[in-house]
């Protein structure tokens, strides 16, 4: 690999054919590259035009590495694109692979317990849960990680909208810190580890799911087994490995699709997850009695100690456990009588996919999340909603089949390698070369990302370092682990009404892109850049998270490098000439030493304006 | 502003954006209907007319909505839900029928008993009309992915059994009768809870409000097509440029989707929220949301309402508007969740139903005051992806399929239950019960639909375009047949 410091000499590998485009962009650092690309009316598309950034062979220019950034992390600094320039993705993907994993757990459990040594009530809610998620995604290195896990979190959905875990934050930040460490891991041990997490468990029901009671008309309940299988895996219907509908007639004009499964299917999955509850459930046969068991203990059964604070007890925070495991009172509550039918498919282990009656609630639930996993559905399934969250809403059917066909097979044999797929979706040649990608490559930013990118790429802090951002749904309709429903903030397949629909275009991130969230997220940008900025006195009675100005407001003079640095930390240099055009009239407009607040006047405008603009809020 | 004031920088903004742009951009997506003819039109302006979806969303449990008061079928109701059964001496009787509400419905039964709201029994998505052999025989036409939240719920709203088509029965009404609203820019379709399958049409898409009202963008004279200041100050030149950024040309579809989208909500809010601001949510004539509900009037106190309480107040503050916006035919969705009842049904499933019953009640009463007398005009009816299952998991229900419904206002030929209730019977041998206590629906979610489209004025014509299943909707498999169920008086 060559590799360029910072001299002028231009790298020899590229083809001469390219190198007067790239000239002046490949060598210079990004701070400075903001003045060489600040030539009002230049075209930035020359910049892609000549795209080389998907070889690996030659250093990335700064708006390729930006560009790069934002869809692997959340959001590019000026710092981090010189560092990625200079050691090249490849090895920028290795290190975050080894990077320590940022956890949620450890955060709450010492507020906690700082209120426990206080001997005050412990205020710690939902809100400190974002907190740490805001902390960890601006502030901590493993950013890609954290970028996987937040794209997991909206795949293997939890919420704190439900009854169950509303007032308990940190199961869900151990469900988080789950879906982080196995981030780059097997999604085979995500499947089984999310089912049998005690967030799941109480979100979709599968806790204290019981066999079958004729007596009592009573019969499993089939929420997890539909939702594992609809959202978590399979999909509704059959795949082919580019993620395209398997057509069940091809005799018939357009395609007929093929039901993955159907409801004797629910009813199998429904009796495989029977007998499930707490790990800390003890005393399940009765002192002095040796011919029963005690069902008040499967009924009442605690997450720990009876007098312990529900947020730090141990059954929220461990696996789920088969209630009487370990006893020699047989399966009580696992449907271990009963013949489950599974997932049946071309090559499934289980003849026909049908699990025989038998086994432990233990051994048939590895059995059916091997039946799951397996199922070739799967790796097109996650492959198009991961790269729906990283890098493009429409991603043509070969992108999805070639992160697929990694999914399938890592390349040493391994089906389900997270961290493979995650490489392959960001080195993929759709994703790093525009000129390999349909005009319509890019997504709607979600909101989330909007504001920590903005965060990140200004030095957001507050003067004490906590983050008091805990309701940002309240203005962007998201916030980590708080979706409406197990569907998510928005739907893979939500098509906006217009010309996108007529285009047959899916653009999830519009489905929440109401009237009310367009100007909220609008107004919360500005307070964001007009008030809540670094140096602003009237701020500190409630110390927000406030951006950093300073570097901004030097280039405030010089109107053409303010928008040049604007343009690649938040728009990896693909603004049009004619946005660049507007910016740099409008900021000259305001004219120096016009009044004392010119200059802040200048770099305000400036950044709110970008990030409001239609141009800014698709990223391409 | 004063009231004086607001209606005059209404009357100008209306008239300032139907010169503006602004207006032929908007109207991109409201063009009107080819198919909406001159005589429809007729009158337009002089009346009003509107509904209000109310979607139960997640599968409302309506076996333990409405429950038999009969001995007998109460048995075996009794018998199938086990401890989630609902006391037989708690059901509040509705006058003339064999059937009781559950007792958190209290305000529901005394609109009942008056004739302001009627019961559809056993609805759901159908592509053609069907028994339980038919069901199990291989080939029938089943809607797609049955049981599913996702699928169904689009089903209910499209309505359309045999297709996935995300377009909805008020949207395509919109297509057509959008035409009849002087207003150029405000949606004929206003959403309080957000994106929805019911309100999408092809030309038509809902305007996005919120409980808490309409906003501005702070920083910029949003309601002044062309930055006019007015005198009050505004940034100019920040405003030009904010609309020069969102007028370009742009390369990428996404783009200009947001930029469209953008424009129709800065041509709209600034006019709906001066509108609605004309009729304050403290005026005594919402009294009701907070007494139906039981709680003091407290006017300040927004918050203590339950959810579905204030998107209703909301949307009779609109529909107090409708003169100032211009507005002679609106359709409104709102939505309460978590009725996805798998577990803590005894716990979870009375406050929503509770929230419903007092707050359709409340909102009646409003459009019955004077200051309204619309009660006979706007009608509200409810959706809901499925009925859940009769058998039960132990502390809930799963999905199901055909569900009860609800229909109310003075336009309903109300006091009576429409369709055949279905047998509650457990065991497989029940012929409405699919497998597992699914049940079959009697009554397709076309009729249902199309019997409140026929009444909000929609021809036969066009009721046979937007649904093309209900020829298929006779015969005695269904409870009742044919594309009017009866439960609206003639339009």
């Amino acid at each position: 690999m060559i590799r360029f410091q910072n001299d002028l000499s231009p790298p020899i590998a590229i083809p001469a054919l390219l190198l007067g485009m790239v000239l002046g962009f490949s060598s210079a650092s990004a701070a400075d590259v903001t003045k060489s690309v600040s030539q009002k009316g230049v075209s930035q598309d020359l910049i892609f035009a000549s795209d080389f950034e998907g070889s690996g062979d030659f250093e990335l220019t700064s708006e390729q590495a930006a560009r790069f950034l934002t869809q692997a992390t959340f959001g590019p600094t000026l710092e981090e694109i010189d560092r990625l320039r200079a050691m090249g993705i490849d090895a920028w993907l290795t290190e975050q692979n080894q990077q320590p994993v940022s956890h949620q757990l450890p955060f709450l459990d010492n507020l906690i317990q700082q209120f426990i040594n206080a001997g005050q009530s412990i205020e710690v809610w939902q809100d400190k849960r974002q907190e740490i998620w805001w902390r960890n995604v601006l502030q901590e290195p493993d950013q890609l990680r954290q970028r996987m896990a937040f794209a997991l979190s909206q795949i293997l959905v939890v919420s704190d909208q439900n009854g169950a875990l509303e007032g308990n934050p940190t199961t869900l930040a151990h469900f988080y810190d789950m879906l982080a460490d196995n981030a780059f891991g097997n999604y085979r041990d995500l499947l089984l580890q999310t089912t049998l997490h005690p967030s799941m468990g109480h979100y979709l029901s599968m806790f204290k799911n019981r066999r079958p009671d004729e007596v009592l008309n009573i019969r499993p309940d089939e929420n997890y087994a539909r939702e594992i299988m609809q959202l978590f895996s399979v999909g509704l219907i059959e795949l082919n490995t580019d993620g395209t509908a398997v057509d069940g007639d091809p005799g018939t004009p357009g395609v007929q699709t093929v039901p993955s499964y159907d409801q004797d299917t629910i009813r199998g999955f429904a009796h495989v997850f029977t007998g499930w509850s707490f790990s800390t459930c003890d005393e399940i046969r009765p002192e002095n009695n040796d011919e029963g068991f005690n069902w008040w203990a499967w009924e009442y059964c605690g997450a720990g100690e009876e007098n312990q604070d529900w947020r730090i007890q141990a059954g929220w925070r461990t696996p789920l456990r088969p209630w009487d495991e370990g006893s020699d009172l047989g399966e009580v509550y696992h449907a271990v009588d009963d013949t489950k039918q599974l997932l049946d498919y071309p090559g499934v282990s289980l003849s026909g996919g049908v699990l025989p009656a038998g086994g432990t609630a233990r051994s048939n639930m590895e059995a059916a999340i091997d039946n799951v996993f397996n199922h070739p559905n799967v790796g097109p399934f996650l492959a198009r909603r991961l790269i729906q969250r990283l890098t493009t809403s429409n991603p043509t059917p070969a992108y999805v089949g070639r992160v697929a066909a990694v999914f399938n097979n890592n390349g040493s044999g391994v089906r389900g390698d997270l961290g493979a797929v995650a490489r392959a979706i960001l080195t993929d040649p759709e994703a790093r070369d525009p000129q390999q990608a349909p005009s319509h490559f890019g997504k709607l930013r979600e909101p989330l990302l909007r504001v920590s990118q903005l965060w990140r790429a200004l030095n957001g802090r507050s003067s004490d370092g906590r983050i008091r951002e805990g309701w940002p749904d309240n203005y962007g309709a998201q916030a980590v682990q708080r979706s409406p429903t197990v569907f998510n903030f928005f739907l893979p397949d939500y098509q906006l009404p217009g010309e996108l629909r007529d285009a047959g275009l899916f653009a999830p991130e519009f489905q929440i892109t109401t009237d009310t969230y367009l100007l909220r997220m609008t107004n919360t940008l500005a307070g964001k850049v007009y008030w809540e900025y670094q140096g602003n006195n009237n701020i500190l009675s409630y110390d927000p998270v406030a951006v950093s100005l300073e570097r901004e407001l030097a280039m405030a003079e010089n109107a053409p490098q303010l928008i040049a640095h604007i343009n690649l930390l938040f728009m990896s240099g693909q603004m049009s000439s004619a946005m660049v055009n507007l910016l740099v009239d409008h900021v000259e407009s305001i004219g120096v030493d016009s009044w004392e607040g010119w200059a802040m006047e200048r770099v305000q405008d400036a950044l709110w304006l970008t990030l409001t603009s239609p141009e800014y809020v698709v990223e391409k | 502003m004063a009231a004086k004031h607001r209606r005059e920088f209404l009357r100008k903004s209306l008239c300032a954006v139907a010169g503006s742009a602004a207006f032929t951009s908007v109207m991109g997506k409201m063009q009107l209907s080819a198919g909406a003819s001159q005589k429809m039109l007729k009158g337009a302006g002089n009346n009003y007319r509107a509904m209000v979806c109310l979607d139960l969303s997640g599968g409302n449990d309506c076996f333990n909505t409405i429950v038999p008061t009969d001995t007998g079928n109460y048995g075996t109701y009794a018998a199938t839900r086990s401890n989630l059964a609902v006391p037989q001496n708690q059901l509040l009787q509705l006058t003339g029928a064999n059937y009781g509400l559950h007792p958190a419905m209290a305000g529901t039964q005394e609109m009942f008993n008056r004739g302001m709201a009627a019961i559809v029994g056993n609805v759901g998505p159908l592509v053609r009309p069907l028994d339980k052999q038919l069901y199990e025989q291989p080939g029938t036409l089943l809607p797609p992915q049955l049981f599913s939240h996702s699928d169904q719920a689009v089903q209910w709203q499209s309505p359309r059994a045999d297709s996935q088509i995300r377009r909805g029965w008020g949207g395509r009404l919109a297509d057509i009768f959008a035409a009849s609203n002087a207003n150029p820019v405000l949606s004929m379709n206003v959403s309080m809870d957000g994106e929805n399958v019911f309100q999408a049409g092809d030309l038509v898409s809902p305007y996005f409000m919120s409980t808490d009202g309409v906003e501005d963008i702070s920083t910029i004279q949003t309601g002044a097509p062309n930055c006019e200041d007015g005198g009050q100050g505004w940034n100019r030149r920040r405003c030009l440029t904010f609309n020069a950024l969102r007028d370009m040309n742009h390369d990428h579809p996404f783009e200009r989707a947001y930029a469209g989208l953008l424009r129709g909500t800065m041509a709209t809010s600034a006019q709906v929220r001066e509108a609605i601001a004309l009729y304050p949510e403290s005026a005594a004539v919402f009294r009701p949301f907070w007494e139906r509900n039981g709680l003091a009037w407290t006017p300040d106190n927004l918050a203590e309402l339950p959810s579905l309480a204030r998107q209703l107040l909301m949307i009779a503050r609109v529909i107090q508007a409708r003169g100032d916006l211009q507005m002679s035919r609106q359709l409104f969705y709102a939505r309460i969740g978590s009725f996805d009842t798998h577990g803590s049904q005894l716990v979870d499933h009375p406050p929503l139903l509770a929230d419903l019953s007092a707050s359709v009640a409340a909102f009646y009463d409003v459009l019955e005051d004077p200051a309204f007398a619309l009660s006979n005009d706007v009608t509200a009816f409810t959706v809901s992806e499925f009925g859940r299952t009769l058998t039960i998991n132990g502390d809930g229900t799963d999905h199901g399929w055909g569900g009860h419904h609800m229909v109310f206002g003075g336009a309903v030929n109300g006091g009576q239950i429409y369709g055949t209730m279905p047998n509650l019977d457990a065991s497989e041998s029940n012929p409405d019960n699919a497998g597992w206590g699914q049940i079959i629906p009697t009554l397709s979610v076309d009729q249902y639909a199309a019997t409140l489209a026929s009444w909000y004025g929609l021809s036969n014509a066009d009721r046979n375009t937007i649904f093309p299943n209900l020829q298929f909707m006779n015969g005695n498999l269904l409870s009742v047949g044919g594309p009017d169920l009866g439960f609206m008086q003639p339009g």
